[in-house]
């Protein structure tokens, strides 16, 4: 008779191979014109709503309201001044709060795609529903057309049966792949991001409800030289590099100027595809469709 | 805007670059704020806090050091004081009031409000600005509400009532805002558009951030990163002829190790082309008068919707 201890073993030996085997890597991605990497520039437009939700104090509100009224309008021109098409993350709610800028994003090409209806997921199931349909809406009536990817803690089935393509939210690997839910099913293509490419990780104060003790600011000088050595690795194995920005953080004077020098080095080099990540989807749906069958 | 009651404090779109205007047609404007609290947390200033080396440092020498370097280079700055401090100091305040410096208040004893009354809050108001104006000579403009080492949020510490109790006060601007890296109104009524002028703030250009952070003994030493901060954004915000501004106390930037390259910082500023060094108060006269709230401040009524399950 095996012991409680042994059974635990086995139980989270096999959770852990179950888990895993939920995602689904892409061997030898191709890329379109031959090129050796996709970069997807990715912005989290919560503003000043993840602050408003953890019900944080005036000058932390304020803080967020920056990448409202400045940063976005900056990283808009700055993806614009390099032919770059990014992916902005966009609560429901935002839209409510800055209009002009999400149909300004949408204007210059940029893919609009849902991040929450006001960055959080109801347990309720009929709730969830509801905010994911009031984000989409919210979205479509700004640009016009309907969000197919999404930044968020959904359930995979509902956002399969709303239409959507992809979530951008784990990092279960380095390139895309697909994402099955537990029972196998609702497969999602798999953009994947990582903290360590995030710059609220490096540049914000109390992120995601940290202590002061906690805290760990940095420099741009210094995450520049990290980046370049994630997207360099990605270069040379032929990947994919997901860079998570949130305009209250990069939507800082010398923060673009980083992500500008970040830029200009990626383009010094031949076979970067800048694409947004519905783009990128796409691809790797008509290319390299799931092994597991209907998508 | 669209006004948003409890989300935003200002309007839709921040000031262009290519609109800002600077006095006699200089690039931008700099704005650095000299901290002379000795607080280590939201209480503010403590007996344990007086009594430390840092704090005796802070006072005499580091004081010395800090403002020889700003000395070296001309350059006015704002001198944010908590009224305890400008009792203690008061013949050094009249001397750097007399040097150029503006003299601002930052509350009593640099104490966190946002848990105060309206009655209380109105009260520590009251009485900063009183002994400022009689140890200086006359009324501060500028009330600062600026972030302590060991606060929550390394932004300032405001309540619900202080833009109101500020404005009613008669100050001209608060000198901590972060909605903008430039000069931007704070709108406490959007219906009668009553607004307060807010001085930009940002934690990542304050030295107590960087310097043995958030308490000696234990925190981390990064000064160098603190110098690579305010390299990177007055060298960028040069580029977009914008705003800068930095926060330097004696106890931090005074110390040798960030004191060498504070100085060759600031020997750096004073060689950029078209930077408008000056004090928060002439800033803010400025701005009022260049971009004032009647045409600069968009207000619009709020598209915002309230539906159950939602933040409201």
């Amino acid at each position: 008779m095996t012991s409680t201890l042994e059974q635990e073993i086995d139980g989270l030996a096999a959770a852990a191979l179950a888990y895993a085997s939920r995602f689904e890597r892409i061997d030898k991605v191709s890329w379109p014109n031959g090129a050796r990497i996709a970069v997807n520039f990715t912005a989290d437009f919560d503003a000043m709503l993840l602050r408003r939700l953890a019900n944080e104090s005036p000058l932390q509100l304020a803080k967020g309201e920056f990448g409202g009224r400045v940063g976005i309008w900056r990283l808009i021109e700055l993806f614009d001044g390099h032919g770059i098409k990014a992916t902005i993350f966009t609560p429901g709610r935002i839209c409510e709060l800055y209009p002009r800028a999400v149909i300004a994003a949408a204007k210059s090409g940029h893919e609009i795609a849902d991040h929450m209806w006001e960055h959080h997921v109801p347990k309720d199931p009929d709730l969830e529903r509801d905010h994911l349909l009031k984000a989409a809406a919210a979205i479509e009536a700004l640009t016009g057309k309907r969000p197919v990817g999404t930044r968020s803690w959904h359930t995979q089935a509902l956002l399969k049966s709303e239409g959507f393509i992809y979530n951008s939210h784990g990092s279960e690997q380095h390139g895309p792949g697909y994402a099955y839910d537990a029972a196998g099913g609702n497969v999602l293509v798999n953009l994947p991001f990582h903290y360590a490419i995030d710059d609220a990780m490096f540049f914000s104060m109390s992120w995601m409800r940290s202590d002061t003790l906690e805290q760990r600011i940095s420099d741009p000088d210094r995450v520049l030289d990290m980046w370049w050595a994630g997207f360099r690795q990605q270069y040379d194995a032929g990947g994919y590099f997901n860079v998570c920005l949130h305009p209250f953080v990069s939507g800082r004077a010398l923060r673009i100027a980083m992500l500008d020098q970040l830029i200009v080095r990626m383009k010094e080099l031949p076979g970067v595809w800048f694409a947004s990540c519905e783009d990128v989807a796409r691809h790797c749906l008509a290319q390299h469709p799931p092994r597991g069958g209907h998508f | 805007m669209p006004w948003k009651h409890g989300y935003t404090i200002s309007d839709e779109v921040g000031i262009k670059d290519a609109a800002i205007r600077w006095p006699d047609g200089k690039r931008m404007a700099a704005h650095i704020v000299v901290n002379l609290s000795l607080a280590s947390g939201p209480a503010g200033i403590t007996r344990a806090d007086i009594e430390s080396g840092p704090a005796a440092f802070a006072i005499n020498e580091g004081l010395d050091l800090l403002l020889a370097a700003l000395a070296r280079q001309s350059f006015p700055v704002t001198v944010a004081v908590p009224a305890v401090m400008a009792r203690a100091l008061a013949p050094r305040l009249r001397a750097m009031r007399a040097a150029g410096h503006e003299i601002a208040a930052l509350g009593v004893k640099h104490e966190d409000t946002s848990g105060f009354s309206r009655a209380d809050e109105a009260n520590v108001i009251r009485l900063a600005t009183e002994v400022l104006a009689d140890v200086v000579g006359e009324r501060p403009v500028g009330w600062f509400t600026l972030p302590r080492q060991l606060d929550r949020y390394g932004v300032g510490t405001l309540s619900p009532s202080t833009i109101e109790l500020l404005l009613d006060a008669g100050y001209t601007y608060f000198g901590n805002g972060l909605a903008d890296d430039a000069p931007h109104y704070w709108v406490t009524d959007p219906t009668t558009r009553r607004a307060m002028l807010a001085l930009p703030y940002y934690y990542h250009f304050d030295d107590q951030h960087f310097c043995m952070f958030p308490a000696k003994g234990t925190g981390l030493e990064n000064s160098d990163m603190l110098i690579r901060n305010l390299r990177a954004e007055l060298a960028a915000q040069w580029r977009r002829g914008r705003y800068f501004t930095m926060v330097l106390h004696p106890q931090h930037a005074g110390w040798c190790n960030r004191l060498g390259p504070i100085d060759a910082f600031l020997a750096d500023m004073a060689k950029l082309s078209g930077l408008w060094m000056a004090t928060g108060r002439d800033i803010a006269r400025h701005w009022l008068k260049a971009h004032p709230p009647e045409t600069n401040l968009a207000l619009e009524p709020s598209i915002w919707k309230d539906y159950p399950g939602s933040l409201s």
